[in-house]
């Protein structure tokens, strides 16, 4: 191999991370383009869906759609297996708002209202 | 000179084939396996963000034992006149298991005056839309095609409720949606509310939509005083789920793939770093015509800078090409989850020149600067010893 070649193939070697950076990116944003044109049909069909999660685990319906489905779902695909997807775990419940309005629910100095507060002092 | 330098460590690394294509391949396997990995996460990330500016505002659920039940379609009125709020629809949907499919599908009500959907529009494969009171559906293709149906057929999906009426399959959802409708069948309210055995007057839970989105939170808290029995749902969490979710299991591939990694970046430093005899022989012959150390520092670090910049240019493209080109084979389902009607859809890469450039950096520079230690040792070494020995 001449001293020149081996040269010009080294340099294309130290360069390879950079055109594969950029031909990485112009394919993806090519492909985002395409996708884009697809979004008045998504749109369309989007608002009758009840939530804009993926179909991706509809064996499991509390996986189907983790962003609305049950908090704190016992989940297991078999006895003993590990859970992979807790819904609780993912969503937690806004307890900020419900404890603001269990606070103006209840008059103060009672034993309800106490507990809310030692509840917030310990958070 | 640095170019004859760099010739001359190609010349080596040609010269030493089976090494360095043992080297860099592990290092490319490693490489393209995180890169998957990243882009097919960020890609799922990206596809359920698509979807989420149709999502209401805020859904409303009733919870009996801490779990989401029917709510009455008359609970409306306790929300639909709290400021901001423009409008609040009852929803129609559920879940019912196929025994043919041994898996759920989704069944949704369509409630009256929605935007049609259409072959036109591009939401539809082929059909058309509902007709209501025809008992009429929509389904995915993929669905239709696993229960043999094509548009005019009818099915009896199994449900415990005598009002259910066996339906005509009308369309078919264009198969680029399938994301989001591999599961799905589209039919009238009263259809969906016979084949969930919805009583007539509930609904599954409660869409809001407000005039301000800004104000989602403080209807939130309105409707908690007024339903306290409610579950409130923002739309803004609904993005933090998505990344906890993906992100999730994302971490679960990687945690399984880190001693298949580990074992081939040991062996990648175990052979960058030793230094075989013809290599010593090689460089104490170099010395000895006059080669400086640092000469031969340069040229040790330029064939490590050489394989780790192939293998990082080869591992990317790799990654990229077994996601988007060729729809993730093998990785998918791990990342995606488990479905019986899995749905096709080609992913879109969310990935930009920052993204790339990151995971670069994160793979070359510990690389190259791992083997400054190696070359040093190499360059200092005595030509005589080395010739001796």
């Amino acid at each position: 191999m001449t001293d020149a070649r081996a040269r010009a193939i080294g340099l294309l070697l130290l360069a390879s991370p950079a055109l594969v950076v950029a031909t990485l990116t112009v394919d993806a944003r090519a492909r985002r383009a395409a996708r884009r044109a697809e979004e008045p049909a998504l749109a369309a069909v989007a608002v009758r869906l009840p939530s804009s999660d993926l179909a991706l685990s509809g064996g499991a319906r509390w996986l189907r759609a983790p962003s609305i489905e049950e908090p704190g779902a016992a989940f297991a695909d078999g006895p003993a297996l590990p859970d992979p997807d807790p819904a609780g775990g993912a969503m937690a419940p806004p307890l900020d708002v419900w404890s603001a309005a269990a606070e103006r629910s209840r008059p103060a100095g009672s034993p309800a209202r106490m507990l809310i507060e030692k509840g917030a002092r310990s958070r | 000179m640095k170019g004859s330098l760099l010739a001359h460590a190609f010349g080596a690394l040609a010269r030493r084939r089976a090494r360095s294509i043992a080297l860099g391949g592990g290092l490319a396997f490693a490489v393209a396996l995180v890169a998957a990995v990243l882009f097919l996460t960020e890609s799922l990330r990206g596809e359920a963000e698509r979807a989420h500016a149709a999502h209401p505002d805020i859904v409303v659920q009733k919870l009996v034992g801490g779990r989401p039940t029917t709510i009455p379609a008359s609970e409306r009125a306790k929300i639909a006149d709290i400021p901001s709020v423009r409008e609040v629809t009852p929803r129609v949907w559920g879940y019912i298991f196929l025994p043919a499919l041994q898996g759920n599908v989704t069944v949704v009500g369509t409630p009256r005056g929605v935007p049609p959907i259409s072959v036109a529009n591009g939401a539809l494969h082929s059909g058309r839309d509902l007709v209501p009171g025809e008992h009429e559906m929509i389904a995915g293709v993929d669905l239709a095609h696993f229960l043999g149906m094509l548009p005019g057929d009818e099915l009896g999906l199994p449900s415990a409720d005598p009002r259910a009426h066996a339906m005509k399959l009308v369309g078919t959802f264009k198969s680029s949606l399938d994301l989001w409708t591999a599961d799905v069948i589209l039919c009238d309210e009263d259809d969906a509310r016979a084949l969930l055995g919805l009583p007539d007057g509930d609904a599954t839970d409660l869409a809001v939509t407000l005039a301000n989105p800004a104000e989602a939170r403080i209807v939130a808290g309105t409707i908690i005083e007024r339903l306290p029995t409610a579950r409130v749902i923002e739309r803004d969490l609904l993005e933090r789920v998505h990344h906890l979710s993906y992100g999730r299991r994302a971490g679960l591939v990687l945690g399984a793939s880190i001693p298949a990694i580990l074992a081939l970046l040991v062996l990648a430093w175990d052979r960058a770093s030793g230094i075989g005899a013809d290599e010593r022989r090689e460089i104490a012959v170099l010395k000895a015509v006059g080669w400086s150390t640092s000469d031969v520092l340069w040229a040790k670090l330029f064939e490590s800078i050489l394989v780790g910049a192939g293998a990082t240019a080869l591992g990317l493209l790799l990654g990229y090409a077994w996601v988007f080109w060729l729809g993730a084979p093998g990785l998918r389902p791990a990342l995606v989850g488990w479905s019986v009607l899995y749905p096709r859809a080609s992913l879109t890469p969310v990935v930009d020149v920052a993204q790339l450039l990151g995971v670069t950096i994160a793979v070359l520079g510990p690389f190259v600067l791992l083997s400054v230690v190696p070359a040093w040792r190499a360059a200092t070494a005595d030509p005589l010893e080395s010739m001796r020995s």
